[in-house]
């Protein structure tokens, strides 16, 4: 069953008289509780297009139908419900709140979240319960990530939404903040999206999605997807 | 190209720059503006003293003096000039205007501004030299007839010149009026010649009338013989005390010496340069405070978020010096901008406060209203100046610390830290929201203290102004509505300007009567005085100086049986007057350190008597004075005559008499107050919109910083799911609750500073400070509505948020 659908979708960016496609009529089926690898150089679309799906940005063309519902057309409002409910976000900045622990940087979803999990539960599932009195700026850069994703699945989102969530991590950091990513959102039966370069990601994914000059240029079902430990990094 | 850089950071930080620039310029302004105020006040009164001679002593004897007392003051060591004068208050022909009529008898002391007309000419024989404010409210020019009534006496004549006069600078006619007006009181002086021919021919009339020559033994009056001066006026540099037993020593009697800082006109207007003075210290200090304070949070901001730029232009090979000035010039241009705009502004407060055609027009009888800066608003200006440079200076060159590689490092702000008050339950307790703001508050603790300040200062200016307005307020209503219980005051006269043609003659040209003579007439003008009060159906008092302390305080005797004076007891609140003793006002108590149960000596000027009075308890009276009921004041002998008479009858219902001096409306009273609350208002409406302001560019400047430095946390609530308006609550929440403390602050600290402003400004009147509720809720209401208004302003920019772009960034 597919859970997400692009349908001609474009997204251009106008800058006075100059115009940019970042996506040019794209079409797109995902499968629901995939693991999906949206591959590309830098400036193929791939951001713009997990943008697009999150609900951060919306189309200039096209329709998305997420979970069965369009969401091309969604006021601001309703884009933010749509957050709040279906999809959560990895980033490769952590994008904690600074201000807040880890405990409540994770425990913040509560309040906005119609079916959310046990903050506690989700820490403990990253490995964190001995940290979450702590602020952000006193964990590692693996730590943030960590609580990042615990706050991501303590949304319960259909779907886990993934720009480079190992940029910023140091190779075996990135393997095991990936490798937690995957066991979670599999054991809990999560779509997960993952955009990156690295094409090491890729022979991880049950669909690899290529994408360049914002066209998709191959969406491949992945036989026999490698297991994080058997991929070379 | 640095320079187009600056202009294009100015650009860029607008909301900044302009909220720095209004700051400054609102500083300075204030600043600048009530300095002018009373520095040009200062030397605007210095000139008109200056050049009308104004005297420093008044020496007031009721039994006049003589051309030889005149020679023997000019005598004295320390003695410049002297002059004899005598000022009465009359009644304009035809109408119920009060002129004060003067005669100086050489014009080297107290002399005239001539601001249209013939110059003043001592030989006049039917000149007026009338004030021309007078003149100016009552369609009267030179070459116009004029005639006064003074008991009998007739003046008349032509109006040759119009004048000002030092003397006269505050016109007005007692001090139950607090300005002048000179639609019913003005001055005229006409000269000595004139006021001989008129005197002798007073005497003459009731001469021919009565025969009053042939009782008296004399078979004619020379005109030279009719001079008649309560007073002298001196100019010397003697202090009060050497100077007064000089003149009696000189003269060989005891008398009133009067300073200049004695009389109205020097001491108020030297009251209103204090005042000036207190204002332009306390909120320019305030406004410069937080001005200068918002500057040096705001450019420590600019330039932390254009930490990677400045990196950049030292990873290029510019020098730090040149990354400095560029960043010190951006600050300077912030400041001249804003001096320059304030120096405007500043002018605009000064000519606002203090210009003719205003309330302090009407106040004060200036020829000249110049405005000047003080020389060391200058040194200020030139001083805030660098500071602002040296903020710039400061501000890039932490950000310029270390290698080229550290400068092009992103500014990281302060790691947060942990409180113990988050071990509480309470805390724990608390929703995302409050603990966001909260550890927001402390993390960036310096926007926090400034915002808190901005709130502070609003809160503190609406309670101090509108307080002001309700001390005010209360002031009228209890001593001109309340205390102020008849329709009309009779003056009656026979105070020393008083005495009739008969009296005078009889006193001057036969010598002083014996005392037993005096006590007759005394009791008999008394007498004839209560008859007139009970005629009229209404109360009386009489007044006398005496010595309290080294200077004169006026006593007042009153018969109180119709309830036409009441008066108030230390709380505001009326109360009677019993006969065991006299009341005291505050000013006497505290600055004879009196309270009730003490006894005091009071010596009546001109005399070397003593009475000994008990103080029978405190009252908060408009002039210095202390008060005694008639039956207390016989009871210990105090020699008085009746000055007044308060009736309820109409004007034109009061019987004429010739001890009528003058009748004074309850509603000319008051009318004269509307000038005082008119000045008043004029400061409440500054202090009003300044706080508005302050509070609107200070927590929008503050709001926009904030909402910049958590732009990428609410990037991250608006991904995962934070709406718009949730997201715009938790801003204004903060500005909210941050407004609570801030009032919770200021309201004590702006009662605090109206206390301390009554004090300053107003301890003359003796007001009571009184905040009503509606100023309670006005000043609150207004402070929340600001705060409300800039958060709202500031929340609206979170539907901008570029999620996708924020959340690139690193922190």
């Amino acid at each position: 069953m597919n859970i997400v659908e692009f349908k001609d979708v474009s997204r251009v960016y106008r800058n006075g008289e100059h115009e940019q496609k970042a996506l040019d009529h794209v079409n797109l089926q995902l499968e629901e509780s995939k693991f999906i690898v949206i591959l590309g150089p830098s400036g193929a679309g791939k951001s713009t297009l997990l943008n697009l799906l999150g609900g951060l940005d919306s189309p200039t063309g096209g329709t998305i139908t997420v979970n069965g519902k369009d969401i091309s057309t969604l006021t601001a409002n309703e884009l933010a419900a749509y957050r709040a409910a279906t999809v959560g976000f990895v980033f490769q900045s952590y994008n904690l709140i600074p201000t807040l622990t880890v405990i409540e940087n994770v425990a913040l979803v509560k309040e906005i979240a119609p079916d959310p999990l046990s903050s506690h539960d989700m820490l403990a599932a990253v490995g964190l319960s001995d940290h979450i009195h702590q602020f952000p700026s006193e964990l590692s850069g693996g730590e943030q990530q960590r609580v990042s994703i615990a706050r991501a699945l303590a949304k319960n989102p259909k779907i886990l939404l993934c720009d480079e969530p190992t940029g910023a991590l140091d190779s075996e950091t990135g393997v095991m903040v990936l490798k937690l990513l995957l066991s979670m959102a599999r054991d809990m039966g999560k779509t997960i999206i993952i955009v990156t370069h690295n094409q090491n990601i890729a022979k991880m994914a049950d669909v690899v999605v290529r994408v360049k000059n914002g066209h998709i240029q191959a969406c491949e079902e992945q036989q026999k997807p490698l297991s994080v430990e058997e991929v070379d990094w | 190209m640095l320079l187009k850089k600056t202009f294009r950071t100015l650009l860029r930080y607008k909301a900044q720059f302009f909220s720095m620039v209004i700051m400054i310029a609102l500083g300075i302004g204030m600043f600048v503006g009530f300095n002018m105020e009373w520095y040009s006040l200062e030397k605007d009164t210095g000139y008109i003293f200056d050049r009308t001679k104004f005297a420093d002593y008044r020496i007031v004897s009721e039994n006049g003096f003589t051309a030889e007392d005149l020679q023997k003051i000019l005598a004295l060591d320390g003695v410049s000039a002297a002059t004899r004068f005598l000022s009465v208050n009359t009644i304009v022909d035809g109408d119920t205007d009060v002129l004060a009529l003067s005669i100086n008898e050489n014009m080297t002391v107290s002399s005239l501004y001539k601001v249209e007309g013939e110059d003043y000419d001592p030989e006049s024989p039917d000149g007026f030299w009338l004030s021309d404010q007078y003149a100016a409210k009552n369609g009267v020019k030179v070459g116009d007839p004029l005639t006064v009534k003074y008991r009998g006496l007739i003046f008349s004549g032509t109006v040759r010149g119009l004048v000002k006069c030092g003397e006269y600078l505050i016109c007005l006619p007692d001090e139950t009026q607090l300005m002048p007006d000179f639609n019913s009181f003005g001055f005229a002086f006409i000269s000595p010649a004139m006021l001989r021919s008129c005197v002798y021919q007073g005497v003459q009339d009731y001469s021919e009338q009565v025969d009053f020559l042939t009782r008296m033994g004399l078979s004619q009056v020379r005109e030279d013989d009719l001079d008649f001066y309560f007073q002298i006026n001196v100019i010397s540099g003697l202090d009060k005390e050497n100077f007064a037993a000089a003149a009696e020593h000189a003269l060989s009697r005891t008398m009133l010496v009067l300073s200049r800082e004695e009389t109205a006109s020097w001491s108020e207007a030297m009251g209103e340069v204090d005042e000036g003075k207190t204002m332009g210290s306390i909120l320019p200090v305030l406004f410069l405070a937080i001005a200068l304070l918002t500057m040096v949070s705001t450019m420590h901001r600019i330039t932390a978020s254009e930490k990677t730029q400045i990196g950049t232009l030292k990873a290029l090979g510019f020098k730090d010096r040149r990354i400095i000035r560029h960043y010190a010039c951006y600050a300077l241009i912030i400041s001249l901008i804003g001096t320059v705009l304030g120096l405007g502004l500043g002018w605009f407060v000064g000519w606002f406060i203090m210009n003719p055609g205003g309330a302090m027009g009407t106040y004060l009888d200036m020829p000249k209203w110049d405005l000047y800066v003080p020389p060391f608003c200058w040194a200020v200006l030139a001083g805030i100046n660098l500071f602002t440079l040296l903020i710039g200076f400061l501000s890039v060159r932490q950000m310029l610390t270390g290698t080229a590689a550290d400068a092009l490092r992103p500014y990281t702000p302060k790691r947060m830290k942990h409180l113990r008050i988050e071990e509480s339950r309470h805390f724990k307790a608390l929703n995302f929201g409050t603990k966001w703001n909260l550890r927001d508050c402390l993390r960036h603790k310096s926007r926090t203290a400034m915002t808190l300040f901005g709130i502070i200062g609003c809160t503190i200016l609406l309670v101090g102004g509108l307080g002001m307005r309700d001390t005010m307020d209360a002031f009228v209503n209890s001593f001109y509505e309340g205390a102020i219980h008849y329709r009309n005051r009779v003056n009656i006269g026979n105070g020393p300007e008083g005495n009739i043609i008969a009296e005078m003659v009889s006193s001057y040209l036969k010598g002083a009567d014996s005392e037993a003579e005096e006590a007759r007439k005394a009791a008999e003008s008394r007498t004839a005085a209560e008859a007139l009060a009970d005629t009229l159906e209404g109360d009386w008092s009489g007044t006398l100086s005496v010595e309290l302390g080294g200077g004169p305080i006026s006593v007042e005797v009153y018969h109180v049986t119709r309830d036409k004076v009441r008066f108030l007891d230390d709380d505001m609140h009326f109360t009677t007057l019993g006969n065991e003793g006299v009341y005291i006002c505050s000013r006497v108590a505290k600055e004879n350190g009196l309270k009730t149960g003490d006894t005091l000596v009071l010596s009546p000027y001109g005399t070397d008597d003593h009475y000994e009075v008990k103080v029978a308890g405190e009252l908060r009276t408009l002039g210095k004075s202390i008060v005694m009921t008639d039956a207390y004041a016989d009871t210990v002998g105090i020699p008085y005559s009746i000055s007044c008479i308060y009736t309820d009858r109409e004007a034109a219902e009061i019987p004429a008499d010739s001890r009528i001096a003058s009748i004074q409306s309850k509603q000319a009273i008051i009318d004269s107050f509307d000038t005082f609350v008119e000045l008043m208002d004029l400061m409440v409406i500054l202090l009003v919109v300044a706080a508005c302001l302050l509070g609107v560019v200070v927590l929008y400047n503050l709001g926009v910083m904030s909402y910049v430095e958590r732009y990428r946390e609410m990037a991250t609530l608006k991904v995962v799911g934070f709406k718009d308006r949730k997201i715009g609550h938790l801003l204004i929440s903060q500005n909210l609750w941050l407004t609570v403390l801030g009032v919770a602050l200021g309201v004590p600290l702006g009662m605090l500073t109206l206390a301390y402003l009554i004090q300053a400004l107003a301890s003359e009147y003796e007001m009571k400070m009184v905040i009503g509720p509606l100023t309670y809720v006005t000043s609150i209401a207004l402070t929340f509505g600001v705060s409300l208004v800039v958060g709202l302003m500031v929340a609206r920019k979170n539907r901008r948020i570029d999620m996708v772009a924020a959340l690139k960034t690193e922190e």
